[in-house]
């Protein structure tokens, strides 16, 4: 698969890093059209590994349009109205083009501006996620950005096969607020059926269902009703055998007391303690685990999750490498160089294939 | 495209909660026949997770279940009983991929282990989206979404500036992000079998996914273990003043308020985000606040000064209701969005405007319940839903007797042993 990325940010850019890690060529334009988003110093050294980068010449329209005649799919992020998608379909009948827009295509906030706070806001979850006395708060790592360019990776390998069945490409129009708007788990469904509009619980919504502090850091335990009767046993004091505890109806006016025996018991585990006890008893614990700490521990790397990034100044990093196995996957490397005025070499190239 | 990329596409679904329903939600959108397969002793547990009082059939009746179920076929099978994995497997024959999230050992406790599952449909795609994987020492883990955010790095990476606290994502994030990559997986898979005419096994583990949605906060690791938070502020202050303020309250009615099992607010706050991505818009922004003399400040100024830009934002917002807010901001070109809560998301005019919100009509819902639409929009294609939620079972004697013909003695004796059923056995809480 021969996938033009027209430079901008992350979403694109993780859609393309996928694409690339499971073996598409991916041809990353620099410097023209929209530059609404841009990639951090981080951002770049994780997902630009594997591409080729070119900048585009004297005629950056005319060369863009070979190169995108050439290929299978042309990805682009940011604000909507900056490229002829339906003429490079025309001319290019099986092209896929998958467009990321804060908003998408149409409507009428289809050029407001946004970065991932402004999306995430727009989408939904920022309502729901924070302390209920305190401000709604964003989600680390920039998700409005990645959830969409997650999501441009999967629908544009949908639309690709429809291509190789059908033989017709398809322009597919993502929006950021949709993505998360189409994700709100059970609390969008229950006010689109008449009911208040849901608050944000913090690291708390029951006993059973929140993130405590442990031994050493934060652990979550995240009980269905089915696994409770375990939890309890576990915690092993006698008075949550009371039917107050027991039943699921009756334990909703003694959350607070619960939550008081469920925290002593988790301040007394450490993280790890806590893991071993989950996949012992089936009980959903897990504990918070920071990026320094997943490298620095043993199961990612035994299942062989990470890609080994070189930067600039030699240091050799890993970062996270593919998503699901068992298919072909080529991650890691160093961070290409742009190489001038290609666009017209990468389109003959992709052509006399 | 004039046809749904997965016309054709047939897929067997295990799959419960929201992980793998999310992911055959959007094969369904785009035109595979999904078949899900419940037990009607083991269900879909958020069939019943919030019951609707006053329904005679609670799990027909999920809003919950029935937005992200949408666009399925449901047949129910017992796989506990030999029976039942034998009808299963002959399903199978039928079908081009199968989807399941269940925890990593299950498929081999129901004797249905890989080599069963591929000795019954070589071609078929496997997507296992077991938690933590189905090798490694954390496969015996439990989880579900909010388990996958902590594990994965990314609840590190949220919370309030100055403090350590980690916070998880509203939403059980880990869950729509797996879907969402193993919807992709499913079709990697269908690429792959049209070269080799096999199929294959896919382990996705949940974790992994969530992982690379935060690959760069790995690479900072590398220079610094701790992880700092920075609220809703930029995180490398490229961007100041950045944030969330409130606005007036506003007062609402419920239709449904009075059976809510959901924490709900006393008073409908509103609040807005707001993001001054360069200098032009903070210009705009200072003459806004009454402050002409601030429109000269750097961004590294502004970043110095955020505690009482803040402030100053705070206090234009406060008496302004949060559209009227939005819109003046809008007006002067500095991004600005509402905090949509979950009620005003269902009116916000652009999403309006988009048709985001379809209704398709469902037996056990209103009539005027509204559901999200695809979130993948293919332009200048017939992409309408048609298929709701199915009731449970609604489809366990026709799909058999489509593929497998079976006739109604057949089926009767099947569901004389439970094996298959048109309601759950023993419904309780989810």
């Amino acid at each position: 698969m021969r996938v033009v990325e027209l430079a901008g940010g992350s979403p694109a850019a993780y859609c393309t890093h996928l694409l690339a890690g499971y073996g598409a060529e991916v041809v990353r334009v620099e410097g023209h059209g929209d530059q609404t988003w841009t990639l951090s110093e981080d951002e770049a050294i994780y997902l630009l590994p594997g591409k080729d980068r070119i900048a585009l010449g004297e005629d950056p329209v005319g060369e863009l349009g070979q190169l995108v005649a050439a290929a299978d799919a042309v990805v682009a992020d940011g604000l909507p109205g900056r490229y002829d998608v339906p003429a490079w379909r025309q001319a290019n009948p099986a092209l896929v083009a998958v467009t990321i827009a804060p908003f998408g295509q149409t409507g009428p906030d289809r050029h407001q501006r946004a970065d991932d706070l402004i999306a995430f806001a727009a989408g939904g979850t920022m309502s729901l996620t924070g302390d209920p006395g305190s401000t709604p708060l964003i989600t680390g790592g920039s998700q409005a950005m990645y959830f969409a360019g997650l999501h441009a990776f999967s629908a544009l390998l949908a639309a690709y096969y429809g291509s190789v069945i059908h033989g017709e490409g398809a322009w597919v129009d993502l929006s950021l607020q949709e993505c998360l708007a189409g994700a709100l788990e059970l609390y969008g469904p229950a006010a689109a059926n008449g009911e208040p509009a849901a608050l944000r619980f913090g690291n708390y919504h029951r006993a059973v269902w929140a993130v405590y502090p442990c031994a050493d850091g934060y652990a979550g335990v995240f009980c269905l009703e089915r696994q409770v009767p375990a939890l309890f046993a576990l915690i092993g004091d006698p008075v949550l055998r009371e039917e107050r505890f027991r039943d699921p109806l009756q334990r909703q006016a003694h959350d607070e007391e619960l939550s008081a025996y469920v925290l002593s018991f988790m301040i007394e585990h450490t993280g790890d303690e806590l893991t071993r006890l989950g996949a012992e008893h089936r009980i959903p614990f897990g504990k918070v685990r920071t990026p320094a700490e997943l490298i620095a521990g043993h199961a990612l790397h035994e299942r062989g999750f990470f890609d080994h990034v070189t930067t600039s100044d030699g240091h050799v990093l890993p970062v996270p490498g593919r998503p699901f196995i068992p298919f072909d996957w080529s991650g890691g490397g160093a961070v290409p160089a742009v190489q001038p005025a290609m666009a017209t070499t990468v389109a003959q190239r992709w052509q006399s294939r | 495209m004039t046809s749904s990329p997965f016309t054709g596409i047939r897929v067997a679904d295990l799959s419960m909660m929201w992980a793998g329903p999310f992911a055959t939600k959007l094969l369904g959108e785009q035109g595979a026949e999904v078949l899900k397969i419940e037990s009607p002793t083991a269900w879909d547990n958020i069939r019943t997770l919030i019951p609707q009082p006053g329904k005679a059939d609670p799990w027909n009746s999920s809003y919950y279940f029935n937005t992200y179920n949408r666009a399925k076929k449901s047949v129910t099978l017992d796989l506990a009983q030999a029976q039942g994995r034998q009808v299963f497997l002959e399903l199978l024959a039928h079908c081009d991929v199968l989807v399941e999230n269940y925890r990593a050992d299950v498929l081999d406790r129901l004797d249905l282990g890989y080599d069963v599952l591929q000795a019954a449909n070589p071609r078929l795609i496997i997507v296992s989206m077991a938690g933590f994987g189905k090798t490694g020492p954390d496969r015996g883990l439990v989880g579900f979404g909010p388990v996958i955010e902590q594990m994965s790095g990314l609840a590190a990476l949220t919370g309030y500036e100055g403090e350590d606290v980690p916070y998880k994502c509203g939403v059980s994030y880990g869950d729509p992000v797996a879907g969402v990559a193993a919807a992709g997986a499913v079709v990697l898979g269908l690429l792959q079998r049209r070269r080799t005419g096999v199929g294959m096994v896919v382990d996705l583990a949940q974790r992994e996914v969530a992982a690379t949605l935060a690959g760069s906060a790995f690479v900072s690791a590398a220079r610094d273990p701790h992880v700092v938070h920075h609220g809703n502020r930029h995180p490398q202050s490229a961007v100041a003043p950045r944030g969330c303020y409130r606005c007036a309250d506003e007062a609402r009615l419920y239709r449904n308020a009075e059976y809510s099992l959901l924490p709900a607010r006393a008073v409908d706050e509103q609040w807005i985000a707001v993001s001054v991505l360069d200098d032009t818009m903070w210009s705009a922004l200072a003459a806004l606040l009454g402050q002409p003399a601030w429109a000269v400040l750097s961004l590294a100024d502004r970043v110095a000064r955020h505690d009482e830009l803040d402030e100053a934002i705070a206090a234009w917002c406060a008496p302004l209701d949060a559209a009227e807010a939005v819109a003046t901001l809008r007006d002067h070109a500095i991004a600005a969005s509402r905090v949509l809560d979950t009620v005003a998301i269902h009116d916000d005019p652009h999403l309006r405007s988009r048709g985001f919100w379809i209704q398709l009509q469902h037996p056990r819902m209103d009539p005027d319940w509204r559901q999200p639409g695809p979130s993948w929009r293919f332009m200048n294609a017939d992409t309408r839903l048609e298929r709701p939620a199915p009731l449970f079972g609604e489809h366990t004697r026709p799909v058999p007797r489509q593929l497998l013909g079976y006739d109604d003695a057949r089926l009767d004796e099947l569901h004389a042993s439970n094996v298959i059923g048109n309601e759950p056995i023993n419904p309780g809480v989810g």
